[in-house]
């Protein structure tokens, strides 16, 4: 019996194994290896569906389906916006009414004709109190939109969108906000199908063979928590995608992701570990980019010593920018001012620079004569390695050029940002990466009404300068404002210390040409070109 | 046909049936519906008759409930218990307006009292109605589960699978063997494999096997050259405790009378190893499979993770730093229906292996 057993077993393995006749060439999804970007998603997009989704891996896979009524234009270093959807917008003098012209003869994937209609059917969903979007707040600046969202008005017809007779499409706004069309470059604003929501279900409507879009590629297959392919999609309007496949192999873990690049499977990897970085930078696939986005420390103003302006103004400084972006090795930029590199306001001329010797003269004159006697403070921070770094840093110069110890603190990150709302430490670690490239995205973090300003520090005069600069069209104008505002931040108040700038590292494989970085973080695929095989 | 032949024939047709089944399904085919439902049937039929033969019925009745009330008390302990840990699940980097946070909390009924959140809770579950995650909006708990706990109990089962097919004769060649070099030698190799982190073997593995021999893939889960690597790393543990309580068994059944009593009976070693002790000295290990199989067939989160397998795993630590209630809650309760399962198997298990055991 155990002959016949095994004799089964053995045919079975070698049936098994003749079956998998695979072409060289191509993966396990029948895809060319020559036609096909091959790339590592980090997570498993929480949600395509561009009305709820609020983070970078569903904005990746969404922003290569579908498309807006503007797109920034890329290969412009300021980030100037040209056309998508729309042609053209033209904004009343105020900057308080806007109006955009939209293409004609625009199709869906599915044949359906782009009308003006998907546009305020998106924007009336995204606001809609039953759709609880997270972004909503993105579209608070059009008339009546909070009133909408809170459900104090009922009826979408008050909201300050109108499709004209011509098939415009009209914004009214609360208040003048010169870089309103800006916010339109964001995928929670695209046009949306409400027929095919409707035809699937609120919460099918974005798998593989239901998802419509206006984008250069298709949802081919979304296999949750493994894959996602993309395919050109041929009714695309603009100039169709180079690449026929992308392929996204969901893969969470980044020395994975890094062995699969080693190993041939993947073209690109994103954002690559910081402790790696010595190690990764010497490889010719290494690419380096500045993205829109700081780190800072900030002092709880209300907590003593604190409360004093002097002690801040010393220990900030008391800390070297160089020396922690030295320990982060990424190339990090050292950031003095409060606008990051990469976006016009970007001024490292304002704020306090490191000098010992100022610093114990602040301390000095805060009555702080016996530094051994300098009361206990503790820096918080959220549990992640690069930060330690940074804040064991901090610690080791505080000490080294004051004399003064500090603990840090680490926690969870949601019970971290529980305590920044709830009892923010007498220092903490926090960052902001840009919604939107407009100074006033980093500087109405820190206005007294911010609820991301953990500091309890409020200037009149600066939360007067930030709304001020929003009405202003002219940039020049607007950038002298931001000055004036970040001296007040940095040099009066001296509340926060902005650390650095936030750079990007990625591995793209030598085949791929026009890999898409940009400091906007948009991954967007179309021009992506592969050089074929020798 | 006597007695004996038609046990082996039975024997060796059902062997064949679930060997098919293991080898199609690591293989990557398509396991036919008929298979599976026939491996349910054949399985369920002998615990069915287990249970009837032996007047296990009453038994059976007193553990599932039992195995209820744990159920309700693990489901009250997990919610109770999310709701006291600070930070909720949709607190982030970037303040919201409380405009956007109230129509949140109202969708997901946040914003009711906690014993009404509970006994929405409840209610659902009674109906099967696991909920909606918060994270991957849109996606109901049952569905992410039905996605990726096949994947973790495939990778599981083939872990298992090695872990006592390497276990269980490692242990008994080194007790038979008992003080020599082969003993030696692998328990050497059993503590190492007890010692040594997983994380480490995968790196090792990784390295040798795919950037020094070019054999494996060093991640995904695509077919049999894919599973190899995660199966044998986190198959190596448990294979190595299994080795070492099967030895220590072994020898302490070894040294009793009754063995002692048919060597003098003049059976040869051969026979008394493999017919007398090795039934009895299972007993240890069985004990140590009931977590072991719930654990492993939940999904580890290091291997998972390392080698990119969809599989429940990560689910089981990430929705806890997501605070996604509803996904931490389904994820615990199959963990802990799975743990239940495993036990009561192992309890029937024991009455089998060692009829002193009467669980009547």
């Amino acid at each position: 019996m155990l002959k016949v057993l095994i004799t089964f077993l053995l045919a079975l393995s070698f049936l098994a194994c003749t079956k998998k006749d695979k072409q060289s060439g191509s993966n396990e999804y029948g895809l060319k290896n020559s036609e096909t970007l091959r790339i590592v998603v980090d997570r498993e997009p929480p949600s395509l569906d561009w009305s709820i989704a609020t983070d970078t891996e569903s904005a990746l896979i969404t922003n290569n389906l579908m498309e807006g009524l503007v797109a920034y234009n890329l290969k412009d270093p300021e980030l100037s916006l040209q056309p998508a959807l729309a042609l053209k917008w033209t904004s009343s003098e105020n900057a308080k009414k806007w109006t955009f012209k939209l293409r004609r003869g625009v199709k869906w994937s599915d044949g359906v004709e782009f009308t003006a209609q998907q546009i305020v059917d998106s924007w009336v969903r995204l606001l809609s109190p039953l759709t609880a979007s997270e972004y909503a707040y993105f579209l608070f600046g059009i008339k009546n939109a909070k009133e909408f969202n809170k459900g104090t008005i009922k009826d979408s017809k008050q909201l300050g969108i109108k499709v004209s007779p011509q098939g415009d499409i009209q914004v009214e706004l609360e208040s003048s906000m010169s870089y309103f069309p800006y916010l339109l470059t964001h995928s929670s604003t695209f046009p949306i199908r409400l027929d095919l929501i409707k035809k699937h279900g609120v919460n099918k409507w974005t798998e593989a063979g239901n998802h419509v879009g206006l984008g250069p590629f298709n949802l081919k297959v979304w296999e949750h928590d493994k894959v996602i392919i993309l395919e050109r999609n041929e009714r695309y309007y603009g100039e169709k995608a180079k690449v026929k496949n992308v392929l996204g192999y969901i893969v969470g873990e980044k020395s994975t992701a890094l062995n699969l690049f080693d190993n041939g499977q993947v073209d690109a990897v994103k954002d690559l570990p910081k402790s790696e970085l010595r190690f990764l930078a010497k490889k010719k696939e290494f690419i380096k980019e500045s993205m829109l986005g700081i780190f800072y420390l900030g002092f709880n103003v209300k907590k003593a010593p604190f409360d004093n302006v002097l002690v801040r103004k010393a220990f900030i400084h008391a800390i070297d920018r160089n020396e922690i972006v030295k320990v982060l090795g990424a190339g990090e930029v050292p950031l003095k001012g409060w606008v990051p590199q990469g976006m016009f306001g970007h001024n490292n001329n304002v704020g306090l620079a490191f000098d010992v010797a100022k610093a114990k003269k602040y301390l000095n004159e805060a009555g702080f004569t016996d530094l051994t006697k300098f009361p206990k403070i503790e820096i918080g921070f959220n549990t992640n390695e690069n930060h330690q770094r940074v804040i064991e840093n901090v610690q080791a110069q505080l000490k080294r050029n004051l004399g003064i110890s500090v603990d840090l603190k680490n926690e969870e990150w949601k019970v971290y940002l529980n305590t920044l709302k709830s009892n923010a430490p007498h220092m903490f670690r926090m960052g902001w990466v840009a919604d939107y490239p407009d100074p006033d995205n980093f500087l109405n973090l820190m206005t007294s009404y911010s609820d991301n300003n953990h500091t309890g520090w409020g200037d009149t005069q600066y939360d007067h300068y930030i709304e001020e600069a929003v009405s202003v069209a002219d940039k020049s104008v607007r950038k002298l404002i931001y000055q004036k505002a970040q001296k007040i931040l940095l040099e009066k108040g001296a509340s926060v210390f902005p650390t650095y700038s936030m750079v990007q590292t990625h591995m793209v494989s030598q085949r791929v040409k026009n890999f898409p970085v940009n400091a906007v973080y948009q991954f967007l695929f179309k021009d992506v070109e592969l050089e074929k095989a020798k | 046909m006597s007695r004996e032949r038609k046990r082996k024939l039975i024997t060796s047709v059902l062997s064949i049936l679930f060997a098919a089944t293991v080898l199609l399904n690591f293989f990557n085919y398509e396991v036919p519906t008929f298979l599976w439902a026939l491996d349910g049937i054949v399985l369920f039929g002998l615990l069915s008759y287990y249970i009837i033969t032996q007047k296990l019925v009453t038994y059976m009745v007193k553990r599932s409930l039992e195995a209820a009330v744990v159920l309700v008390i693990i489901a009250t302990m997990t919610f109770l218990l999310l709701r006291i840990i600070p930070g909720g699940p949709f607190d982030q980097e970037k303040a919201l307006p409380p405009e956007v946070i109230a129509n949140i909390e109202a969708k997901y009924q946040l914003n009711e009292p906690v014993y009404m959140q509970y006994y929405y809770y409840i209610s659902g579950l009674l109906r099967g109605d696991l909920g909606e995650s918060y994270k991957y909006v849109g996606r109901s708990v049952t569905d992410i589960l039905a996605e990726t706990l096949p994947n973790s109990i495939q990778l599981g089962f083939y872990a298992l699978l090695i872990s006592f097919l390497i276990g269980i004769p490692t242990g008994v060649i080194a007790a038979s063997k008992h003080n020599t070099w082969i003993d030696n030698l692998s328990m050497t190799l059993a503590i190492s494999g007890v010692s040594l982190p997983s994380f480490l073997v995968a790196a090792i593995f990784i390295l040798v096997f795919c950037f020094s021999l070019n054999w494996l893939p060093p991640a995904l889960w695509e077919g049999p050259e894919y599973y190899i690597l995660p199966i044998v790393v986190l198959g190596i543990r448990p294979a190595a405790v299994i080795a070492r309580l099967t030895r220590s068994s072994v020898l302490e059944v070894i040294s009793s009378d009754y063995i002692r009593t048919a060597r003098a009976k003049g059976l040869s070693e051969r026979s008394i190893l493999f017919k007398h002790v090795l039934k009895n000295s299972l007993i240890p290990v069985l004990t140590f499979s009931g977590p072991l199989i719930a654990g492993i067939l939940s999904g580890s989160f290091i291997i998972e993770m390392i080698f990119a397998v969809p599989g429940m795993g990560k689910h089981l630590i990430q929705s806890v730093s997501n605070r996604d209630y509803p996904l931490v809650l389904g994820v615990t309760l199959i963990f802990s229906v799975l743990l239940v399962l495993s036990n009561l198997v192992v309890d029937l298990l024991y009455s089998f292996f060692d009829p002193r055991i009467n669980l009547s």
